[in-house]
């Protein structure tokens, strides 16, 4: 399914073409939701607040470093800033200061020409505007609302704050994240807020269905608490059935033994390798050619697990002569679980990522041509292959107020007169 | 109550936590779910930890809210049958090869029915040259990039713990299955093959890392032992991360901790200042921490609007108040006196998860779904 929007010069392509987010997401969590509804085919219109940016915008005053600095066109911080650009492809950005009743004025405007709203401010943000569930209800019968909040808008925590890195620790995560012999950890960047877009992505799908069948909306309260706790929701069962806290475990598995991350040949080459059946033990045996066959230590699973330590070391041993992909390729070819740590830079190249379309050139106007990922599905029938860059902050202003509300440019300029739109810092 | 799956009939013939998780969820927001176990039973049944009777606690999270029945995929006879469910199927998850599907002649083209959602959660997808390759959690934290950042520098690199990429795989297929669905609505007999590949939903999940270090020119590294800013740190009773990012998180952090010198130069309000000098500060805090027990210095920055985060064990959730009230722990609807499960990961106000069955035995349903594909051959 394709959409041209002539007048945007916009082209919408996948399964969810024909709905629409004018959305207040922010950050990572809720800014990655939206985006991901963007790439498959929802048209995403975010709104921003000038005076509070978005945060991932960085700050207004922050320097321009690394390889950005060195493109012509990356003159304002805000717009090149990588991790807004990372999670916000396929939206337009319009600016609204929401603190004035013009911004509330235009934004309860623009609300019956969604389909969904969803955002991620503390849980009294919205009602301070005066924009929670009943009142976007009452603008539009069959609106779907999705919060995404630390804690939930409901229950005694629900007004306590957090972000990704404390909800790590707070979901029960950072407690099972670590080496055996070590202290909990929390992950290199603030997974729990990939988890909450995840869901609530889905979530959004599936009340758009409903709301297709039945005419009704409805409200999505997501506690990044909880979505976090349900994703490690095995070892909270195993407290619930055992009255035991899972370890951490670093790489090794609950169950089989060997299962691990080793040092290749050089420096910060790491390959993962991992056996789980005798068959592909016997097969890891056979490649590394050593003698672990014979060892009673290593005869069963069992076996192995009891002396995973003195067979970590002996694979370590091994490994550490080992051009890393070279055998990562040679186990996966006869089924043995393996893989190379791949970091940043390498992914950019992964010409696996590249075929399948996941990571791609985006061209954008300030920052320049990067690869980046994009969108993590493949449909037979409805492609999602359309990829935008990460809007600018108020790209989208004048095309969106013209096109949904009819707004002139004398009214628009007006609105940026007041200061309640506009580019870049506030005045 | 609504459910926004009423009606929809999944076949899972899938093996593996991803799949497993997918159709959890299919089955948690209504749809009928039965899942296509071998003789031996689903090989999430042999993982541990295991509960004093035995049972796998996996298994009994992930394979929950669906009936079971014994196919043997192998064999000639079972696997008409489970054509034939197929058929009747308006989704279809599976975890399998390429190849494997085409030797079971369960490829979505052989199946015969174009109003079919198949979904396939694998950990490198359907195409391309890793499409038959071996892959699992620990595989796919190493090629999406995670493994390269999690963990300490001097160290390994660190999966994420558990099956976070499989969970957030199933997730993601989850959301591809509901959306191919809502097309079908609209567009009816027209189905589709939705491939989600592990690799790459936790490579998206990457993101922000990979961006940054794109756009430094340099990979993201690991991180240093005892990093304020990067993750918990000892505090009296236990662990407590202090991810301080807004200028008045860090004021009022400060103050709290006796530390007003740090709390009212205005040149520590910036973020990107402070993480270019965390050297002048980060020994200082975390001393003022540690004489701290975690959950009184949690209640004193909510009190405060400050996010903070005490490093939780499964026993202290289970203590906390605000899950029970939002009611996060429930029985399954069928054993009402059992085992409370972890609840779903959102409230959809409209349209409920609901927990309606207890795990199923290893073939416990068979006969009656078998008895409802004869009906429709």
């Amino acid at each position: 399914m394709t959409m041209r929007n002539e007048a945007a010069g916009l082209t919408l392509t996948g399964p969810l073409v024909g709905t629409r987010g004018i959305v207040l997401t922010q950050a990572w969590a809720g800014s990655y939701c939206t985006a991901l509804l963007g790439m498959l085919g929802a048209d995403i219109i975010q709104v921003e607040v000038r005076k509070r940016p978005d945060s991932w915008r960085g700050d207004y005053a922050a320097p321009i470093t690394g390889r950005i600095r060195d493109v012509p066109t990356a003159v304002h911080p805000w717009n090149v800033s990588a991790l807004y650009n990372s999670v916000n492809l396929n939206k337009r950005c319009i600016t609204l200061d929401l603190g004035t009743p013009e911004g509330i004025e235009v934004y309860r405007r623009l609300v019956p020409h969604a389909d969904f709203v969803a955002e991620n401010f503390s849980p009294r943000v919205m009602g301070n505007f005066g924009l929670d569930y009943e009142a976007l209800k009452a603008l539009k019968p069959d609106i779907i609302l999705a919060s995404l909040s630390a804690y939930g808008h409901e229950g005694s925590w629900a007004n306590i704050p957090g972000i990704g890195g404390t909800i790590e620790p707070t979901s029960g995560q950072s407690a099972l994240l670590g080496y055996e012999d070590g202290p909990p950890m929390n992950s290199g960047q603030m997974y729990p807020d990939a988890v909450a877009a995840f869901n609530a992505f889905g979530a959004i799908i599936a009340a758009l269905r409903h709301r297709d069948r039945t005419g009704e909306g409805q409200y999505i309260d997501l506690s990044m608490q909880e979505a976090n706790l349900a994703m490690i929701g095995d070892s909270a069962l195993e407290y619930v059935l055992t009255g035991r806290q899972r370890p951490r475990l670093g790489n090794r598995h609950t169950t089989f033994a060997p299962h691990g991350i080793y040092a290749a040949a050089g420096t910060e080459r790491w390959v993962a390798l991992a056996a789980e059946t005798e068959a592909q033990w016997a097969a890891l045996c056979a490649v590394a050619g050593r003698a672990w066959a014979e060892d009673t230590r290593f005869a069963t699973n069992a076996d192995r697990k009891a002396n995973e330590d003195a067979l970590d070391a002996e694979i370590g041993a091994w490994t550490a002569s080992e051009d890393r992909d070279a055998l990562a390729a040679r186990l996966s070819a006869v089924g043995i679980f393996a893989a190379p740590v791949l970091d940043a830079l390498e992914l950019a190249e992964d010409a696996r990522l590249r075929a399948r379309g996941v990571v791609r050139v985006v061209a954008h106007a300030e920052a320049g041509e990067w690869p980046q990922v994009t969108i993590p599905l493949h449909f037979s029938r409805t492609p999602a292959t359309e990829v935008r860059p990460a809007p600018l902050q108020g790209e989208h202003t004048r095309q969106v107020l013209a096109e949904i509300l009819g707004m002139s440019d004398a009214e628009v300029d007006k609105l940026e007169r007041l200061g309640v739109s506009g580019m870049g810092p506030p005045d | 109550m609504a459910r926004v799956l009423e009606g929809v009939r999944v076949i899972d013939i899938s093996t593996s936590p991803g799949g497993a998780w997918c159709s959890r969820m299919l089955a948690d927001y209504g749809a009928d779910v039965v899942l296509v176990e071998a003789p031996g039973g689903h090989p999430l049944r042999r993982i541990g930890p295991f509960a004093d009777d035995g049972t796998s606690i996996p298994a009994s999270y992930l394979l929950a809210n669906k009936r079971s029945a014994t196919l043997d995929l192998d064999a000639a006879e079972a696997r008409r049958r489970v054509v034939a469910l197929c058929r009747r199927a308006d989704i279809v998850v599976s975890s399998h090869a390429p190849s494997r599907l085409a030797a079971w002649g369960l490829e979505y083209a052989s199946l015969g029915n174009p109003a079919l959602v198949m979904v396939h959660v694998t950990p490198h997808g359907m195409t391309g040259d890793l499409s038959e390759v071996p892959g699992n959690d620990l595989t796919n934290a190493a090629r999406s990039g995670w493994a390269s950042i999690n963990g300490a520098q001097e160290r390994e690199p660190l999966k994420p713990s558990g099956w976070q990429s499989s969970m957030c795989g199933g997730t993601v297929a989850y959301a591809g299955a509901v959306a191919a669905i809502r097309w079908r609505d609209a567009h009816p007999g027209e189905g589709q093959e939705v491939d989600v590949a592990e690799v790459e939903v936790m490579a998206a999940a990457f993101a922000p890392a990979f961006l940054r270090s794109v756009y430094a020119g340099s990979s993201h590294a690991r991180r240093d032992s005892a990093d304020l800013m990067a993750g918990p740190v000892p505090v009296q009773d236990g662990h407590f991360a202090l991810t301080l990012s807004r200028a008045h998180f860090w004021r009022d952090a400060m103050n709290l901790l006796g530390l007003p010198d740090l709390a009212e130069d205005p040149r520590w309000g910036a973020s990107f200042y402070r993480q270019a000098h965390k050297d002048e500060y980060v020994d200082r805090v975390t001393a003022a921490m540690s004489t701290w027990k975690k959950m009184d210095l949690f209640d004193e920055l909510a009190v405060r609007r400050v996010v903070a985060g005490p490093v939780m064990t499964m026993e202290e959730l289970r203590g906390v108040e605000h899950l029970r009230e939002r009611g996060f722990w429930r029985a399954p609807r069928d054993a009402p006196d059992g085992p409370e499960y972890p609840g779903p990961a959102l409230r959809m106000m409209g349209t409920p998860a609901t927990l309606d069955r207890r795990p199923p035995r290893p073939g416990e349903h068979t006969a009656e779904v078998l008895g409802m594909t004869t009906e429709g051959a």
